[in-house]
């Protein structure tokens, strides 16, 4: 199955997870800074795309250490990574062939 | 608020609120506290986001578990998925405001004047001015569309309860054996 393209907010979560492990909320401010306030996130939204990562192995969920309030946290897995890799890659391509027909219209 | 949040976690499948609900209701009050801090308009918006948001997640949660497929919600292969950099100005809502004040009061006064105007036309018989049957036409389809959404969630709860889609699993065991 060839998974790609992902949806913006799940592209946006995997992004925030990937600089470091986050709980629920921290992703929610984390993914609407990273798009300038563009998308914002529901909480229905948010734990929708987290079951099904959780579900297909792209993050995995942890129980917070220094938290006071036991917050689950949730971080990328080593095939996540790999996988937004590829999203990345195939988004960088989209990115180079669209420049390069623009500005071959614009010559 | 957070009373009314819960309750309309109850939407949600008993599998996916056994392991979520309580983490969901704490983003919640976190988001509500951050978001009463930015202004009543923000906490309205918020609200709305939310209660689409938890409909809509719920309605993908129940046909997830009957369909047994997660490609439609992860995956953008119904349409390109990136959101244009397009911002709604919140001063179209105030211009959008006085137009319909605008409208209303074009309405009474073509009343005024229609009330005014000698009845010319007898075998016609009266006109019925536009107003009178369009907001309760406008009405009454988002009353329809509201129907059928809630019947297709209805059907759906029911065919979820009713376990129709274990059955496949069921007969593919059985084939095994």
């Amino acid at each position: 199955m060839e998974p790609f393209p992902l949806t913006e907010p799940v592209l946006l979560i995997l992004l925030s997870l990937a600089e470091r492990p986050r709980h629920g909320y921290s992703i929610l401010k984390d993914v609407e800074k990273m798009s300038e306030g563009r998308v914002l996130l529901s909480t229905g939204t948010l734990y929708g795309a987290i079951r099904r990562l959780l579900d297909d192995g792209w993050i995995d969920r942890f129980e917070e250490d220094k938290s006071s309030r036991g917050r689950q946290a949730y971080r990328l897995t080593a095939a996540g990574r790999r996988n937004l890799q590829l999203e990345i890659s195939r988004m960088r391509q989209l990115a180079r062939i669209a420049s390069l027909r623009v500005a071959r219209k614009e010559t | 608020m957070l009373r009314v949040y819960r309750c309309l976690l109850c939407l949600y499948p008993a599998e996916h609120r056994y392991n979520y609900s309580q983490e969901m209701a704490s983003v919640f009050c976190d988001a509500c506290t951050d978001k009463r801090a930015q202004g009543l308009v923000a906490l309205i918006s918020f609200y709305f986001r939310e209660l689409a948001g938890l409909i809509q997640g719920a309605f993908g949660e129940h046909l997830q578990g009957l369909l047994g497929s997660r490609r439609w919600t992860l995956f953008a292969f119904r349409r390109f998925h990136m959101r244009s950099e397009f911002r709604f100005p919140k001063s179209t809502t105030a211009l959008m405001v006085i137009i319909l004040a605008g409208v209303v009061l074009a309405i009474e006064k073509a009343k005024a004047i229609q009330a005014s105007l000698p009845y010319t036309h007898p075998e016609v018989g009266p006109i019925r001015p536009a107003q009178f049957t369009f907001f309760p036409t406008i009405a009454l389809l988002f009353l329809c569309f509201y129907a059928a959404g809630a019947i297709g969630w209805a059907v759906l709860f029911a065919l979820r309860r009713s376990g129709v889609h274990r059955l496949a699993a069921v007969s593919a065991d059985a084939t095994q054996k």
